[in-house]
C-alpha cells in the first residue's frame, strides 16, 4: 500500500433541502488516479470543490498526508492543484503573467524556471507572450493545467476537462494528462465521459444522487463492460 | 507578513494592468464625471446661485455616481473565467483579496476625483487657491471611504440575480456620514476658509475610511465564502 495522501471521511454537502454530496468515503494513495462518474447532478463538481477546499463541507472532513484540514487552512491550497473546465485565466493578461500572478499568489520565488518549465511540460513554450484570449480553448486547457501544477501539489483535481475540447485538442489534453501519473502524485478527476475518463483511471468510482454507489478498478469491470455496468448501477440508484 | 503584502501586490497589479489594457471601468467613470459637470453648468441659474456655493455637493454627487460604475464592476472580470475561484483557491487570505481590490480601486477613483475636480474648476470657474491639496486631501478621503464599502458591496452585489442595481440599494444609506463631512469640508474650502476649519472633519473623513476598512477586511470572507 502507497502512502496515504488524500482522504475524506463522510463528506457531504447540503443545499437547504437538496443533498448534492451524501456520506462520501475515500482514501487515495501517492500515484493513484481516481475517476468519479456520474450523470449530471450526481453531486461529482460539489465533492471535487470540497476536496479542493473550495466549498464547506456541511459534514465530514479532509485529510491530506493524515493532516485534518480545516476550511479556512491557507496551507491546504499549497498542496491542492485545480484545474476546471473554466480555466481561472485572465484573458487580457500573456500566458506568462497569468502564470506570474498565480505564482506570486502561492509565494513562489523561482518564477524564471518554473513558467518555462510547466509550458514546456504542456506545450504552450512558444506561446508565452500571447494573451489569453488569443488562444484555442485546448490550448487554454493547457495552460490552466500549467497554471494548477505551478506550485508542485502533491493533489491534483480535475472538474470535467474535457468540456468543450474537439477530439484533437481532447487528444493533446490526454498525453499531458498521462504525464501526471508519475507515481508522485493523486489525482482525482469528475466526469460524465467514459471513454476519457476509464483511459488514466487506477481506480473507479460511479457517484448517483450524492453518494458513491459503485467503487473499483477497471480490472472490475473492465472495458467495453464498464458502460453497461455504469449504466445498471445509475439507473439502478437514480 | 512578506507574503501577504507581496500577494496584496500581485492582485493590485494584476487589477491595474487589466484595467489599462481594457480601459472599461475609468473610460466610463471619466466619461460620466465630465458630462455630469457639462450638465449641471447648464442647470445652474448663476443669476440666483453662486457656482462655488452648490460646487461641493455636485462634486461629491458626481464622484459617487461616477464611483459606482466603476466599483460596481470591481468582481467582472474575475467572474468570466470564474478567476474568483482562482483567487479564492490560493493561499491568499481573504482579507488581502479585499484590501487588494479596495486599494486598485481607490487609485482608479482617485485619479477620477483629481479629473472631477478639475472639470467642476474649469466649468464652474472655481477659484481653489491655495487650498487646492487640501480639497484633494479630501476627496482622496472620500474615495477611499468610498471604495472600502463599495468593494465590499460589489462582492455581495456580484452573487445576486439583481447585480449592479442592488449595489446603490446597499451602499447609498452608509455613505450618508461620509457625504456630510466631506461635502461641508470641500464647500468651505472652495470658499477660500483655512484648513483649520475643517480639520476636524477631515479627521472624521479619515475615521470613516479607517472603520469602513476595518469592516471590509473582516467581513469580505463571509461574503465569498462558500
Amino acid at each position: 500500500m502507497t502512502r496515504l495522501v488524500l482522504e475524506a471521511k463522510g463528506l457531504a454537502r447540503e443545499y437547504g433541502p437538496v443533498v448534492a454530496v451524501d456520506d462520501v468515503n475515500l482514501s487515495l494513495g501517492e500515484g493513484e488516479f481516481l475517476t468519479v462518474f456520474g450523470p449530471n447532478g450526481a453531486g461529482k463538481s460539489s465533492l471535487l470543490g470540497m476536496l479542493g477546499g473550495a466549498m464547506r463541507p456541511t459534514r465530514g472532513h479532509v485529510l491530506i498526508r493524515g493532516q485534518r484540514l480545516a476550511y479556512s487552512d491557507v496551507e491546504w491550497r499549497h498542496q491542492v492543484g485545480i484545474l476546471s473546465h473554466r480555466g481561472f485565466l485572465y484573458g487580457q493578461l500573456t500566458v506568462e503573467e497569468n502564470l506570474r500572478f498565480y505564482g506570486r499568489l502561492f509565494g513562489l520565488t523561482d518564477l524564471d524556471q518554473r513558467i518555462p518549465e510547466r509550458l514546456e511540460r504542456v506545450g504552450l513554450a512558444d506561446r508565452i507572450r500571447f494573451q489569453v484570449r488569443q488562444l484555442s480553448h485546448g490550448m487554454r486547457q493547457r495552460l490552466s493545467l500549467a497554471r494548477a501544477l505551478l506550485h508542485d501539489p502533491d493533489v491534483i483535481l480535475l472538474d470535467e476537462p474535457y468540456t468543450g475540447l474537439d477530439p484533437s485538442a481532447a487528444g493533446v489534453l490526454r498525453g499531458v494528462l498521462a504525464g501526471l501519473r508519475d507515481g508522485r502524485r493523486t489525482v482525482v478527476m469528475v466526469t460524465h465521459n467514459l471513454k476519457e475518463g476509464l483511459e488514466l483511471a487506477t481506480r473507479v468510482a460511479i457517484q448517483v444522487s450524492g453518494r458513491f454507489a459503485w467503487e473499483g478498478t477497471q480490472a472490475d469491470v473492465g472495458g467495453e463492460a464498464f458502460e453497461r455496468h455504469y449504466h445498471r448501477v445509475v439507473e439502478g440508484r437514480s | 507578513m512578506r507574503t501577504y503584502i507581496d500577494q496584496i501586490r500581485a492582485i493590485i497589479w494584476k487589477d491595474l494592468v487589466l484595467e489599462l489594457r481594457t480601459r472599461e471601468r475609468i473610460a466610463a467613470m471619466g466619461a460620466f464625471a465630465v458630462l455630469a459637470a457639462i450638465l449641471f453648468n447648464f442647470s445652474i441659474d448663476t443669476t440666483s446661485t453662486r457656482p462655488e456655493d452648490v460646487a461641493a455637493g455636485l462634486i461629491w454627487m458626481t464622484l459617487v455616481f461616477g464611483g459606482l460604475l466603476g466599483v460596481g464592476r470591481t468582481f467582472y472580470l474575475e467572474s468570466q473565467d470564474n478567476a474568483l475561484l482562482g483567487l479564492l483557491t490560493s493561499p491568499v487570505p481573504k482579507d488581502a483579496i479585499y484590501l487588494a481590490k479596495t486599494l486598485a480601486n481607490f487609485a482608479l477613483l482617485f485619479i477620477v476625483s483629481v479629473l472631477v475636480l478639475g472639470v467642476f474648476a474649469l466649468f464652474f470657474g472655481l477659484d481653489l487657491g491655495a487650498n487646492v491639496g487640501g480639497i484633494i486631501l479630501v476627496l482622496g478621503l472620500g474615495s477611499l471611504g468610498f471604495v472600502a464599502l463599495g468593494t465590499l458591496f460589489a462582492a455581495i452585489s456580484t452573487g445576486t440575480t439583481m447585480g449592479e442595481t442592488l449595489l446603490p440599494i446597499l451602499v447609498f444609506p452608509l455613505l450618508v456620514p461620509m457625504v456630510i463631512y466631506g461635502v461641508t469640508s470641500t464647500g468651505r474650502l472652495i470658499a477660500g476658509r483655512p484648513f483649520d476649519e475643517v480639520e476636524g472633519n477631515v479627521r472624521m473623513l479619515g475615521a470613516f475610511a479607517v472603520a469602513a476598512l476595518a469592516a471590509g477586511a473582516m467581513l469580505f470572507r463571509y461574503v465569498v465564502e462558500d
